[in-house]
């Protein structure tokens, strides 16, 4: 499971002035909440300042001024946030901002969502129901799914999947491969793991992978992939969606749970004052660290729409079942699903 | 503008613009024809698999199970289950769907004034009715189960308007023509009718569903006697009524 959020490493040389500004504002702050030190002191500093009212500017803009679209350069560029970036610099931003999260990681999706994220993905994985019953499936040839989770790297999605298999399905052999780029998040995953039973088993495997680029999953080898809270943060969506439609079975499954378009335009506006406003406070306040929360609403603001994405899934060569979407508390957060044909 | 590209340019906008149309004007086809075939309802993936999971239905009832054993069938995954997302549902549902499309070939009727007899709208009514209860027979064991999905409150408007369009569906294969306020009162009736048939034939035990036919019968008759009671109350009202007025004008009342 990818964060929600975390600080982005990157001191710009250009900026002294706020540089200073900014640490001693930090270590004010470090002074006052000793539970957001540890992570203070290892951030350093953000390489640009915004302050609370700029956020909340942004955050009406796209209406009048839609964020600039990202200029087409021989290099190629992107977004994070919503700055427009090398393509090449956007793996490493999001490496950055993922870094350091990993501890305070629940804590904060606890309080930005108000706990409602464990509601999304108890429905996510109950949704989709993983693991073959033996008791009902005659055939004895293929035993339990093989699911790969990628951005897993805390592994919450993971530990879901095989709890609902065991305890539901009654099937003890369905394996989860938690793919995650980032390394920390994948250490805080294995940590987490040694609390549960599937530590020692061969049903639970580590990858550190890019899901653009997933040479060490065979073709055509599994029966479930799901992202969640992750495809956001992918530079090249489309190549990931492929690389999907590669490692899945014909009959396969590609699910993801993903901020997406709220429909309501009243809750619409509660909402994206909230998560302007509201979210980087909280960062600054318990994680120690506001831009990284920043990226993480932008990024939010960025993503395509319920209609768009589904397109997208369906232009990988998916199947779609039904309208190929379903809302989440109004749209604040999307399932996605799509079928490899056979 | 030169003339030349004009005339160059203008066939093909307008060419562009008729084939725009016709594409539209299918794709949003809400009239319905009997000269024109209807897309298949479902997609072919779909109908595979719903269709090996019909097949397991007698055994495993409508369940997850069931989805999961077609979907095998059809070279599927069980993970392949996540293209139906209603769930069970969608496995009632193409039941509904396909049998209430199998009517119009399954019942033929012969052309009319063949030997003399004609065939009333009420008989063709009954026939029909009939055919799509038999539709329900191999299943009819495990139809209690799908009575029950079907009443889940999520799923109650998409079974009402599944029911709404077997009765329209049935009306119009009898040949009923009506464009009068009766059209309302005859399918809703007939949605009374063959659904309280359908619970009774759940339940029917006797030989080849005789027991259910006679049901039917009898709950056509009802609707028949409370049709010709209305009648003759309208009747009556309308001439006491009239009655009543004249009456009152001979007293030199002014109405």
């Amino acid at each position: 499971m990818v964060p929600f959020l975390s600080p982005v490493n990157q001191i710009d040389p250009s900026l002294p002035q706020s540089i200073m500004n900014a640490h001693a504002t930090r270590s004010l702050l470090r002074r006052q909440l000793p539970t957001g030190g540890k992570q203070i002191s290892r951030n350093a500093v953000g390489n640009q300042y915004r302050c609370f009212s700029c956020s909340v500017k942004k955050s009406q803009q796209p209406q009048s001024t839609p964020p600039p679209p990202p200029p087409k350069s021989s290099t190629g560029t992107t977004h994070f946030g919503f700055e427009t970036i090398e393509e090449a610099l956007k793996e490493q931003k999001v490496a950055g901002v993922f870094s350091s999260v990993a501890s305070s990681y629940d804590t904060m999706n606890d309080l930005m969502s108000l706990g409602i994220h464990r509601l999304w993905k108890d429905h996510f994985i109950r949704n989709l129901n993983p693991g073959r019953n033996p008791l009902t499936s005659n055939t004895a040839q293929e035993k339990g799914w093989n699911i790969l989770d990628i951005a897993g790297g805390t592994g919450d999605i993971a530990f879901g999947m095989l709890d609902h298999a065991s305890t539901i399905n009654n099937d003890a052999h369905t394996k989860v491969t938690v793919a995650d780029i980032n390394p920390q998040m994948l250490a805080e995953g294995r940590k987490r793991a040694l609390a549960t039973p599937y530590a020692r088993s061969d049903r639970l495997r580590f990858v550190e992978a890019n899901a653009e680029k997933l040479d060490m999953i065979p073709d055509n080898s599994i029966d479930l992939y799901t992202v969640a809270f992750g495809i956001r943060n992918f530079t090249h969506k489309d190549v990931a969606l492929r690389e999907a439609y590669r490692v899945l079975k014909p009959g396969g499954v590609f699910a993801c749970l993903e901020f997406s378009k709220v429909r309501n335009p009243v809750f619409d506006a509660i909402y994206k004052r909230w998560s302007f406003s509201a979210i980087p406070l909280i960062g600054q306040l318990v994680a120690g660290d506001r831009d990284s929360y920043q990226y993480l609403v932008e990024s939010i603001e960025r993503f395509p729409s319920q209609t768009e994405f589904r397109d997208m899934i369906k232009d990988a060569g998916f199947m779609i079942p039904g309208q190929g979407w379903e809302d989440l508390t109004d749209g604040i957060a999307a399932i996605h699903k799509g079928v490899k044909p056979a | 503008m030169p003339p030349t590209q004009l005339a160059r340019a203008l066939p093909r906008t307008s060419r562009t613009a008729s084939s725009r149309g016709a594409e539209g004007f299918r794709q949003r086809c809400c009239y319905h024809s009997s000269q024109y075939s209807q897309p298949p309802p479902f997609a072919p993936a779909e109908s595979a698999i719903l269709s090996a999971a019909m097949s397991h239905v007698p055994n495993v009832g409508f369940t997850i199970d069931a989805l999961k054993l077609g979907a095998r069938d059809a070279n599927y995954l069980d993970a392949s289950t996540n293209l139906f997302p209603r769930g069970v549902f969608d496995l009632v549902n193409y039941h509904l769907v396909t049998q209430r499309l199998a009517l119009k070939d399954t019942v033929q009727f012969p052309p009319e004034g063949e030997n003399g007899k004609k065939l009333g709208i009420g008989s063709k009514i009954r026939t029909l009715a009939l055919a799509r209860l038999r539709a329900n027979e191999p299943v009819i064991d495990k139809w209690q189960e799908a009575l029950a999905i079907m009443a889940q409150p999520s799923f109650i408007p998409p079974s009402l308007a599944e029911l709404a369009r077997l009765a329209d569906e049935i009306w119009y294969l009898a040949g009923d023509k009506s464009v009068d306020g009766s059209w309302y009162t005859k399918r809703a009736s007939f949605s009374a009718i063959y659904s309280s048939t359908e619970v009774f034939m759940t339940q029917d035990k006797s030989k080849d569903f005789r027991e259910t036919e006679q049901f039917l019968d009898a709950r056509l008759a009802d609707s028949m006697k409370l049709g010709s009671t209305f009648g003759a109350l309208s009747a009556w009202t309308d001439y006491t009524a009239h009655s009543a007025v004249n009456v009152l004008r001979s007293k030199g009342v002014r109405i």
